[in-house]
């Protein structure tokens, strides 16, 4: 519940249909993509303009009340729960795209639009935006520039902080600043770069400026199918230290195969099979071939029994088909789930799935691995079910040692999904007290009253003295516990 | 030692075969000056060296290997230069990861021997990418035509251990090409021109070497290869870079000159090489294969030279005419010469502000300026006699720093004990 003051001012500012605060209609806040994870907000308000979200900020943060941004509410991380109360803004109804400029290869566009459906859009132009998450028929270009997002393809394409060009953003005080934009060349820090990636803390983006890319003219696909992980993980390897240059690589563990192959999205892979390995180039046709073969040959050496490749595009979808429904696939096998992100040397690969494989047997739990293999960013899902403590008690220790391994072998606790609430008693794992002090400051620069987004990416026990709005009282909140709440 | 100065009191803290002073410093400084020049062996030297600085109100210039002398424009003359020439060794390089860290002062001919062997680049080709350091060219950050493909210097660090203004060490990012733990320091600290610390460490992401290195040079008139550059710009057919050049007036052979370069596999730069002609309707004067196409973009990354006046103008690449239009009339006045990173709407004139009187000039960059931000685009002096910069000033809209770039430079340096000039 917010003040009815604020109320009334936000209402004056959004107009009434954009303003909630009915409990049931607030319950679809409670939380992101991550379950674990729910609280609800104090109130919930979705702007159309970079005036109504700079108004809005300003009445809720004169009322010293928390805000956290919200895009679609894909986050794999828990950025947009909402803690303390605080007062959701949401993007929802910022879904426009305001202008696409196809002789410069860039688009300008509101934060709640969809990311599929920006590349739609370009695609007349002979155009697409090439960072592409997993969720992009869902999640919003304002969450993948929150997250820095990442997706299959961005092992070649790179991810979302290389084609953010400019921002304008509202600062949590109110004031609407504009970072970059026409390009790339503005002098200064580099303050797209450091918003991108901020997780909601640094403020709310309003307006976005990307760039696009030409459609890639071909494409081909292959599928290598192998009777044990490491060895598609050798396969990865070899083939990016062979200088290959793939579009996408994307590893579906035994596990989920199995639970795709028993759901509705069925795939055609071979349930008996460890792994299979998707493996895309894309360019002009000439030459493509002979980088398919090449690949399939690696594939062949590393162990694949066999490798098939897609003759026209309904058979490349085919084969894709098992990696882009794993999620879905997996959620029917399991009442909870839960998704790690670490991302280790593409080297260890092989190592790595072995270790986490054996943590697994050790724990007696189910953990399916579906990842971006390419980049040596890894997905272990572990599936379990809340409800039985001894299990998530299991959960809890085995996913701890996941990621210390992942650190120890020079990776990173998170990839693409953000540290949110999930992550932030882990940044200890790779970052130092002066580290996160620095880290600390500098959200202090954009934000020195604690207004946004708090209690998400840095450990309260780590910070500094600073006030905070409302008060915070998770800092040691357990990771699953608050899940086993309704 | 408390009868020295306060610059004399850093250089003590080194043995002396690591401290420059008198001439050969000055060499370092340009048209500026500088007390002396120091050369730390590692990271805890060089924190030793902030935090006296600190502790005595010095100020410090971080510095490559020197390659740009005066660096551009410093805030305050004096204080002393911190290289970081020595710190070049090399602390991982894992080929098949296709990643390596390096202290700063890694040299890139020492790089490229490293990397080459393996069938591996850093296609980082900014100005002075080749003689500089590795660290120096992250702290600059200025892409090069290559970015195109390979995106800018940014897009490729991994990770940075830096001594922060306050001499704090920080390790930031990490060595895996994926990684969004915590906020992005390292896109703040990268292109950070020393403002905010000094670059100790670099983690960079490489690339292998792409088969086939082809450069296709087409030569005519200024508004013929105009008209080229935006064939090659219209055109979806992935091209690396492409940067066209025009020689001082009167200068023999043509007077422009286009160089598109490709890269790929064998089949596919063939292939695009001949559907890029045969799509702008214009056959190149002359191609360049293998080590002469990279022999030739090599050297352009040395183009700026020791010039003591480089213009950059920049603006969203379709307006390229018109920029090039306003970087000719400041090419006009100094005897200056052009070079334009066609992908990029990026247009540099490098020239010698002797051919003019300084007032004439700085009142041409100004108006040049003004034109340039009217259309959205940027100006900014890469490099510049010390009046010139002083009436003109090294940037224009949104360089210096707004208030968040103010307190940023406070939170990493509270002392300013730095004295580049933020970017
Ligand atoms: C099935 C599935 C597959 C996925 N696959 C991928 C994948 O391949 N790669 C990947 O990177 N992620 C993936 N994700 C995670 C998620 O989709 C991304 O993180 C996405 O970018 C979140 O976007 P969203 O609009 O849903 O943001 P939300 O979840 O609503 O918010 C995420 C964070 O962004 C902040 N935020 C949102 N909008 C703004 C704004 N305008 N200004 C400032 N802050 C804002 C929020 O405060 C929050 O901290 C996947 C998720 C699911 C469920």
């Amino acid at each position: 519940m917010i003040p009815a003051t604020l109320t009334r001012s936000l209402v004056e500012i959004c107009g009434r249909d954009a303003v909630i605060v009915d409990e049931d209609r607030l319950l679809v806040y409670e939380s992101d993509a991550l379950t674990a994870y729910r609280h609800r907000p104090g109130a919930v308000v979705l702007p159309r303009t970079t005036d109504e979200v700079r108004d809005a900020v300003t009445a809720i943060a004169g009322h010293g009340l928390p805000i956290v941004p919200r895009g679609a509410g894909t986050g794999l991380s828990g950025g947009a729960v909402a803690l303390n109360g605080a007062v959701v803004v949401g993007t929802a109804r910022m879904n426009r795209i305001l202008e696409i400029d196809a002789a410069n290869r860039r688009a300008v566009l509101q934060p709640g639009v969809i990311n599929a459906e920006l590349s739609a859009a370009a695609r007349p132009h002979g155009l697409y935006y090439a960072p592409d998450p997993s969720s992009q028929t869902t999640c919003t270009i304002g969450g993948n520039v929150a997250e820095n997002s990442g997706g299959p393809h961005c092992l070649k394409y790179g991810v979302t902080s290389r084609y953010v060009t400019g921002l304008t953003v509202v600062l949590p005080d109110g004031t609407v600043a504009k970072l970059g934009g026409q390009g790339r060349e503005a002098p200064g820090y580099d303050l797209v770069g450091l918003f991108v990636g901020s997780e909601g803390c640094f403020g709310i983006a309003t307006e976005i400026e990307v760039g696009l890319l030409p459609l890639p003219e071909d494409v081909r696909t292959l599928l290598g199918i192998f009777d044990r992980i490491e060895d598609s993980g050798r396969a990865v390897s070899d083939i990016v230290s062979a200088g290959l240059l793939p579009a996408a690589m994307e590893i579906i563990d035994g596990p989920t195969i199995r639970a795709v192959e028993d759901s509705v999205f069925a795939a055609g892979y071979p349930t008996d099979a460890e792994a299979a390995l998707v493996i895309e180039f894309d360019g002009v046709a000439a030459g493509l071939d002979g980088e398919a073969e090449r690949a399939a040959e690696f594939c062949g050496r590393a162990g694949a029994r066999e490798v098939r490749s897609a003759r026209d595009e309904d058979e490349r979808l085919a084969l894709w088909k098992g990696r882009k429904k794993a999620f879905g696939a997996m959620g029917r096998i399991a009442p909870d789930l839960l998704v790690q992100d670490a991302t280790v040397p593409r080297t260890n690969l092989p190592s790595i799935l072995k270790g986490i494989s054996e943590i697994g047997k050790r724990y007696d739990l189910v953990v399916a691995n579906v990842f971006h293999a390419g980049d040596g960013n890894l997905h272990p899902n572990i599936l379990f079910d809340r409800r039985d403590r001894n299990e998530l008690e299991r959960v809890e220790r085995a996913s701890k040692e996941i990621m210390q391994l992942c650190v120890d072998s020079g990776g990173t606790i998170t990839g693409e999904h953000g540290v949110g609430l999930d992550k932030k008693h882990h940044m200890p794992l790779i970052y130092g007290a002066a580290e996160l002090d620095a880290m600390w400051g500098v959200r202090r620069v954009f934000d020195p009253a604690g207004t946004m987004n708090p209690g998400k990416v840095l450990p309260e026990d780590t910070a500094p003295e600073w006030p905070v709005a409302g008060e915070v009282r998770d800092a040691a909140e357990p990771m699953i516990a608050a899940g086993a709440a309704p | 030692m408390s009868t020295a100065t306060a610059p004399g009191a850093l250089a003590g803290l080194l043995p002396e075969s690591r401290v420059l002073t008198g001439d050969a410093a000055s060499q370092w400084a340009g048209d500026r000056e500088v007390e002396a020049v120091l050369f730390p062996a590692d990271t805890d030297e060089v924190q030793t060296l902030i935090r006296a600085a600190n502790e005595t109100g010095t100020g410090l210039l971080p510095a490559g290997a020197g390659s740009w002398p005066g660096a551009g424009g410093w805030t305050r003359s004096g204080g002393v230069i911190v290289s970081t020439a020595r710190l070049d060794s090399v602390f991982h390089y894992e080929p098949a990861d296709l990643t390596l860290t390096a202290g700063a002062g890694l040299g890139w001919r020492k790089l490229a021997a490293l990397l080459e062997p393996n069938g591996q680049w850093l296609p980082m080709d900014g100005p002075g990418a080749g003689e500089g350091t590795l660290g120096g060219a992250v702290a600059c950050g200025v892409p090069g035509p290559l970015r195109a493909r390979y995106g800018a210097p940014r897009d490729n660090v991994l990770g940075l251990e830096v001594v922060t203004g306050e001499g704090r060490l920080l390790r930031i990012g990490g060595r895996v090409v994926k990684n969004v733990a915590g906020y992005d320091l390292v896109r703040l600290f990268t292109g950070s021109r020393g403002s905010l610390g000094v670059i100790t460490r670099v983690s960079v992401r490489l690339f292998p070497r792409p088969g086939a290195d082809v450069t296709m040079v087409f030569e005519g008139g200024v508004g013929e290869m105009l008209e080229v550059a935006r064939g090659v710009r219209a055109s979806a057919l992935p091209v690396a870079a492409a940067e066209m050049t025009v020689r001082r007036a009167g200068a023999a052979g043509g007077e422009s000159q286009l160089a598109v370069r490709v890269l790929g596999g064998r089949e596919e730069a063939d292939e695009v090489c001949t559907r890029l002609a045969a799509g702008i309707g214009a056959a190149p004067g002359t191609t360049l294969r293998g080590g002469e196409s990279e022999v030739f973009h090599r050297r352009r990354t040395a183009w700026e030279g020791r010039s003591p006046l480089v213009v950059r103008l920049a603006a969203l690449p379709g307006r390229l005419a018109a920029v090039m239009g306003w970087a000719r009339e400041v090419a006009a006045r100094t005897g200056g010469r052009l070079a334009a990173d066609v992908l990029g709407g990026v247009v540099r004139v490098k020239g010698s502000p002797a051919d003019d009187g300084t007032a004439g000039l700085a009142g041409k960059l100004v108006s040049v300026r003004r034109e340039v931000e009217a259309v959205g685009g940027t100006m900014t002096l890469s490099r510049a006699p010390r009046e010139v910069a002083a009436r003109v000033g090294w940037t224009g809209v949104g360089g210096g720093g707004g208030p968040l770039a103010r307190k940023l430079k406070s939170l990493f340096d509270p002392c300013r004990v730095l004295r580049s000039r933020c970017p």
